[in-house]
């Protein structure tokens, strides 16, 4: 075995073995509750492994037949990393009913602009004409890593102009998915370009590489303890008294 | 050949450029992700932004009267130079009132997780008003901005920001007066 399959399967297998103990993670601490879809996406992502790695392994499974498995499973993969970015959200947006309204709306606005950049990408750079039908899979994976990274970026943004204050436990999700959003978004779109066959195998240990992050970022965040909610220090009332005439001296007509 | 070789440059164009934006992406995640095990929510700070804003002044930037007046008593040259400057200043108070917003917003936050449900209440309508302020505020610094750059346009009256500020006041006074039992406003530190 050369150096190269060897670090290929070590960063294929090491993030879904992580993934599993970051399954063992929610459970435990029954974030599972908090985001489901999270939840469903780990286990999905855990399975979709299993299926690719065993059609990897049997000897009859042409290579054809693992692309189109391949191909089909990332597919369902992005969706459910939308319902993950949903989840991030409403997290977010839990404690303010104003919130829940102007900002949701905001972001379908944003969602809107990003989809149409990314149709536009889809349309004017449309990959290696010459490339297999895959090719095409590589453009749509590198069109809705486009929409999912800006939308967390601009959870980010969103939260950092409005001082709302993540869960520790969300914004670790948020931050590992905009991670690997990221990543994908950078390595599907040189891979919907270049098809050499040396170029494609130094891009997917690229993609593993940051899948691999992605998951440490999750389970770091997910192992540590959410910090106290608000570790409340007494201020004196005279301090009240303080702040109320300056904003009374403030608003004065 | 001509096109092909137009339409393979056009998509490594893209293809760098998707690059490019990937990983400014990333480094906008690790700054917030760096920035944000600092934050802090500061009291005095908070204070000292609603103190740094003068709301007499700011109403007086954006009085239409005061400029129905300044069109009709200026040349239109010496006009749209006022009113530039005029609206540039007012932007500036916009933009710290949208910081200060944002600060009232966390400490609106953490007030929320009290245990005592009055300040608890309170710190619910603090942020709420906050939000809206600092939405608000966006709004109008938008509005000032096509001002400083296009000063000859007729502006309509702006959005009641000073009103909206009053309202996130009101509801930090309410504040005040429920934990004036426990005593508290509050400073916290947040994920």
């Amino acid at each position: 075995m050369n150096w190269h399959k060897a670090l290929s399967l070590f960063l294929w297998i090491t993030p879904h073995a992580l993934l599993g103990v970051l399954a063992v993670v929610l459970c435990r601490r029954r974030l599972y509750r908090e985001f489901p879809v999270f939840f469903a996406y780990v286990l999905y992502e855990i399975a979709e492994f299993i299926l690719l790695f065993t059609l990897y392994s049997v000897q009859g499974v042409t290579g054809r037949m693992y692309a189109y498995a391949y191909c089909a499973t990332l597919l369902l993969s992005i969706a459910l990393r939308f319902g993950v970015i949903d989840e991030v959200s409403k997290d977010l947006f839990r404690e303010s009913r104003f919130l829940k309204l102007s900002a949701r709306r905001s972001l379908q606005i944003v969602t809107g602009l990003l989809l149409v950049t990314g149709i536009l990408f889809a349309v004017y750079a449309p990959g290696d004409n010459s490339a297999k039908w895959y090719a095409g899979v590589f453009v749509v994976n590198r069109g809705a890593a486009m929409v999912q990274c800006g939308l967390l970026l601009a959870l980010l943004l969103f939260s950092r102009f409005l001082g709302l204050s993540w869960r520790r436990s969300a914004f670790g999700i948020a931050l590992g998915l905009g991670v690997l959003t990221s990543g994908d978004l950078a390595m599907f779109a040189l891979r919907a370009e270049f098809t050499s066959v040396a170029g494609a195998e130094f891009l997917d240990l690229l993609i593993t590489g940051a899948y691999l992050v992605c998951v440490s970022i999750w389970i770091g965040y997910l192992l540590a303890p959410e910090l106290e909610p608000a570790s409340l220090t007494v201020v004196p009332q005279d301090e009240v008294d303080t702040w109320n005439t300056e904003l009374q001296r403030l608003l004065r007509d | 050949m001509e096109h092909g070789t137009a339409t393979l440059a056009q998509g490594l164009i893209a293809a760098w450029a998707l690059v490019a934006v990937a990983f400014i992406a990333l480094g906008i995640l690790f700054y917030v992700a760096i920035r944000s095990r600092a934050r802090r929510v500061d009291l005095e700070r908070t204070v000292q932004a609603f103190r740094s804003l003068d709301i007499e002044a700011f109403r007086n930037l954006v009085d239409s009267a005061e400029e129905a007046f300044l069109r009709n008593h200026l040349s239109p040259k010496k006009f749209r130079e006022i009113k530039r400057q005029r609206a540039w200043a007012a932007l500036l108070y916009a933009w710290e009132a949208g910081r200060a917003a944002t600060a009232l917003a966390k400490v609106g936050q953490a007030a929320q997780r009290s245990l005592d449900p009055k300040i608890a209440a309170s710190g619910v309508q603090v942020t709420e008003n906050a939000f809206r302020l600092r939405l608000q505020t966006f709004r109008v610094s938008l509005r000032l901005l096509t001002e400083v750059l296009l000063p000859g346009l007729s502006s309509r009256s702006l959005p009641s920001l000073a009103d909206q500020y009053e309202q996130a006041a009101e509801t930090l006074f309410r504040l005040g007066r429920s934990s004036s039992g426990v005593q508290g406003l509050v400073r916290s530190k947040s994920a």
